[in-house]
């Protein structure tokens, strides 16, 4: 299994406007697990629905998923399927009457240590394949004083490492749900494939998280 | 009316807020309707105060009418101060018997005849509980008013709740308990907290239940608040599972109201990255409490969320099985506390 993993280390090339020449997929994160093939979630194992777009939401706590699920579906242009989890890997009972996964969202509370740990466990059971721009991060209470400032540099730099949006959003008042939707609504479209002429691993590029390089030097506070 | 009389009233109308006042005065019923038409409760407490006193005066209450009108405050209040729980022990053969009557009898004779002068008020409450007020003197001095011991029993249970009591009284309530509702011993339940009404509550189970059962469906259909179609819980079924057994193991819907639970432990380290720690021969101290405006509540919470492992552990689950939360683990297991509870 291992010897699999490491083998599907990928290399793209796509050249754009901004000039990228390469994309590497970091896949350490999926060696050293035992599993099998199936209780991977495979972002093109179905076929889409029609002016449909699927959402993943993961959040170890179950509380901020909620209150985006009902703003999202709320959307009338597009069908917002909305699926809610604690963690991956999903039940396999549910695997039947599963729409195709569009985007896959992991909702950390940086006050919580366990929430960051359950998130970062989650992502081995996603299929590389996700992670060409249908994957965000999303997090909360970064402005919170308890929070150490080393959690959300973890945060930071495992979504640079995976070329994955990096989304701040307040979850206690209405408008912060809303806006955190409008945003989710924006990728989502995209990933689904509903916007022409965008493609989620292009949207990823000009979006995703990146590092300042002084991140390990202390701050001034 | 002399300065004992003064002095306990003042305390008294001191630490009733003014709302309970007024009723509790209506309910005492020793003022005239006159006194209670002249008496002005938005006055400053101080003021208050004053006019109670010159009533007091007029119609002559002695400290026993003092302690009559404390007593209806602490019994419809009764959630205040440190409420601790004690469990009477092997009874006769005809303790299931004893009804209120002879039970006040027994309990006056058998106090006084221990401790000499002692005040004892006791009165039976609606929900079949009696309340005692016990104000305490020895050889030298008077009863003291100012700091009474309530002790609340319900008659054919072997538990009693009482507060404000001190280490020297403590074996002449005993006593006096044990000999009056005919059982053979008394010992501490390890449990307390500040609302009597959550300990009593918490020990004769008077909260929601849940047992073991197959079909669970009734929990999971109340907890059903995702009505769109569109939204899906994709695990909704452990989550209905973990909400199942924390259920039964700590009750649904409203909890008694516990504050804290204390674990005491006495076992040996054990890390085997510490060598000098691990090889100490004596057990190694160490007190563990767990605090919260209402413990069970967040304990409950805890292992339906999944942040406490399910099955929950048998060290959480015992506070509302046995009924404690005060508990000394050492290694041959949790066993009963070697030391008892310090009222």
């Amino acid at each position: 299994m291992t010897s699999d993993a490491r083998s599907e280390k990928k290399r793209e090339t796509e050249t754009g406007p901004e000039g990228i020449d390469r994309i590497e997929i970091r896949l350490d994160l999926f060696t050293n697990v035992n599993w099998t093939r199936m209780s991977l979630l495979k972002p093109f194992s179905r076929l889409p629905g029609l002016n449909t777009a699927s959402i993943l939401l993961v959040e170890n706590e179950e509380q901020f998923q909620q209150s985006l699920a009902d703003a999202l579906v709320e959307e009338t242009a597009v069908t917002v399927n909305v699926r809610l989890a604690k963690s991956l890997p999903l039940p396999m009972k549910n695997e039947e009457g599963r729409p195709r996964i569009d985007l896959v969202v992991f909702i950390i509370n940086l006050t919580s240590e366990l929430s960051f740990q359950s998130a970062e466990a989650s992502l081995k059971y996603l299929d590389p394949g996700y992670f060409l721009g249908k994957v965000c991060f999303m997090v909360t209470n970064a402005r919170n004083a308890s929070v150490p400032t080393e959690r959300l540099d973890t945060v930071r730099k495992l979504a640079a490492s995976l070329h994955c949006p990096l989304l701040f959003a307040e979850d206690q008042t209405p408008d912060g749900v809303a806006n955190a939707t409008e945003r989710l609504l924006t990728i989502l479209k995209v990933a689904a494939g509903l916007v022409p002429m965008a493609t989620a691993l292009y949207l990823s590029n000009l979006t995703r998280c990146t590092v300042p390089p002084d991140i390990d030097q202390p701050s001034f506070d | 009316m002399d300065d004992a009389t003064k002095r306990l009233l003042q305390r008294l109308v001191r630490r009733i807020p003014t709302q309970i006042l007024r009723t509790t005065l209506d309910k005492w019923g020793r003022l005239t309707a006159a006194q209670k038409q002249s008496i002005d409760f938005t006055q400053p407490k101080w003021a208050l105060t004053e006019r109670l006193l010159a009533v007091c005066e007029e119609n002559e209450w002695t400290v026993k009418h003092i302690t009559e009108l404390e007593m209806i405050y602490v019994i419809d209040n009764p959630n205040q101060g440190m409420w601790y729980a004690f469990q009477l022990l092997d009874p006769e053969d005809d303790a299931c018997s004893v009804e209120l009557t002879q039970f006040k009898e027994q309990f006056k004779s058998h106090l006084s005849e221990l401790v000499r002068p002692v005040s004892v008020k006791i009165k039976k409450h609606t929900d079949e509980a009696v309340w005692i007020r016990i104000a305490w003197g020895d050889s030298f001095s008077r009863p003291n008013h100012l700091k009474p011991t309530y002790v609340v029993h319900h008659l054919q249970t072997p538990y009693v709740f009482v507060t404000s009591l001190t280490s020297k009284q403590k074996p002449l309530l005993s006593q006096a308990l044990v000999l009056s509702t005919r059982y053979q011993a008394i010992k501490d339940a390890n449990l307390s907290g500040r609302k009597l009404t959550a300990i009593r509550d918490l020990l004769m189970r008077q909260y929601q239940q849940v047992f073991p059962t197959n079909y669970p469906s009734p929990l999971a259909e109340r907890n059903q608040t995702v009505s769109n179609p569109l939204i899906e819980k994709e695990q909704a079924q452990p989550a209905a599972n973990r909400l199942q057994m924390a259920c039964e193991a700590f009750g649904d819907g409203v909890l008694p109201q516990l504050q804290s639970a204390v674990y005491k432990l006495e076992t040996k380290f054990r890390d085997y990255t510490n060598k000098t720690m691990t090889e100490r021969e004596e057990p190694f101290r160490c007190h563990v409490k767990f605090a919260s405006t209402n413990l069970l509540e967040s304990l409950r919470h805890c292992a339906s969320s999944g942040i406490a492992s399910t099955p929950v552990t048998p060290l959480l689950s015992s506070i509302p099985l046995k009924g404690r939360n005060y508990f000394v683990i050492t290694d041959n297991g949790p066993g009963p506390s070697s030391q008892t509870h310090q009222p």
